[in-house]
């Protein structure tokens, strides 16, 4: 009996497995989205933390400029370590802003990429599905016809 | 600890393959053929086609995470 309706068995193991795979990519595809949504979240909220840390750190470099201008000239004041973490922090910024385009680039190239793989998912798969589900019926009307009379 | 989306992508695009070889075995008919050349080899492409993109933009953003670290 196996072997008779093996053809059969296969093409509903088929089926089966193109059902799963369009759940699981849906799922892949999904994952994918909110992976890409979890790191733009990630880098606004490392730019937005750089940002207020500039500011602060512009804030301390004028204030100890002005002490320095005021200062005895015996005494002077060092605001080399307030430049130079003013400066840490605008490349950090920098570098942060050059990364958000970089992932917005590539998120628009994959887009294109993206919404063709949905379609082939929403679209294409259930066509295949319901066509081999046509063939199975096929084969198994055929069968039944062919059966013999008991 | 959970797998990137593109391999379990990779994943499920090779149990599909695998899937159609078994069914192939068994299904050889002229129809088996059309629905190999026109609908499964463009399917399982495509699908190629996206878990690269996929890995591409997955890298993409675990580099700009470490990146941008401390």
């Amino acid at each position: 009996m196996t072997g008779i309706h093996a053809d059969i068995d296969a093409l509903k193991g088929l089926h089966d497995a193109l059902v799963r795979y369009r759940n699981a990519q849906r799922d892949v595809a999904a994952r994918g989205e909110d992976q890409l949504a979890a790191t733009r979240a990630s880098l606004a909220a490392k730019a937005s933390r750089l940002r207020a840390q500039l500011e602060l750190g512009q804030a301390e470099y004028s204030a100890c400029q002005d002490r320095a201008a005021q200062a005895d000239p015996d005494e002077p004041v060092d605001c080399s370590g307030y430049a130079r973490a003013v400066q840490q922090h605008s490349e950090q910024l920098e570098q942060i802003r050059v990364w958000q385009q970089r992932v917005d680039a590539e998120a628009g190239e994959f887009s294109g990429t993206a919404g063709r793989f949905a379609g082939l998912l929403e679209n294409d798969l259930p066509r295949m599905e319901e066509h081999l589900v046509a063939v199975i019926a096929s084969l198994e009307a055929a069968r039944r016809v062919r059966a013999p009379v008991p | 600890m959970t797998a990137r989306p593109d391999q379990d992508g990779d994943q499920q695009l090779r149990l599909l393959g695998d899937a159609w070889d078994k069914a192939a075995e068994h299904w050889r008919d002229g129809p088996a053929r059309q629905f190999g050349t026109a609908q499964l080899t463009p399917l399982l492409q495509e699908s190629r086609c996206y878990l690269e993109a996929l890995r591409k933009l997955m890298d993409l953003l675990e580099t700009a995470e470490r990146e941008t670290d401390g």
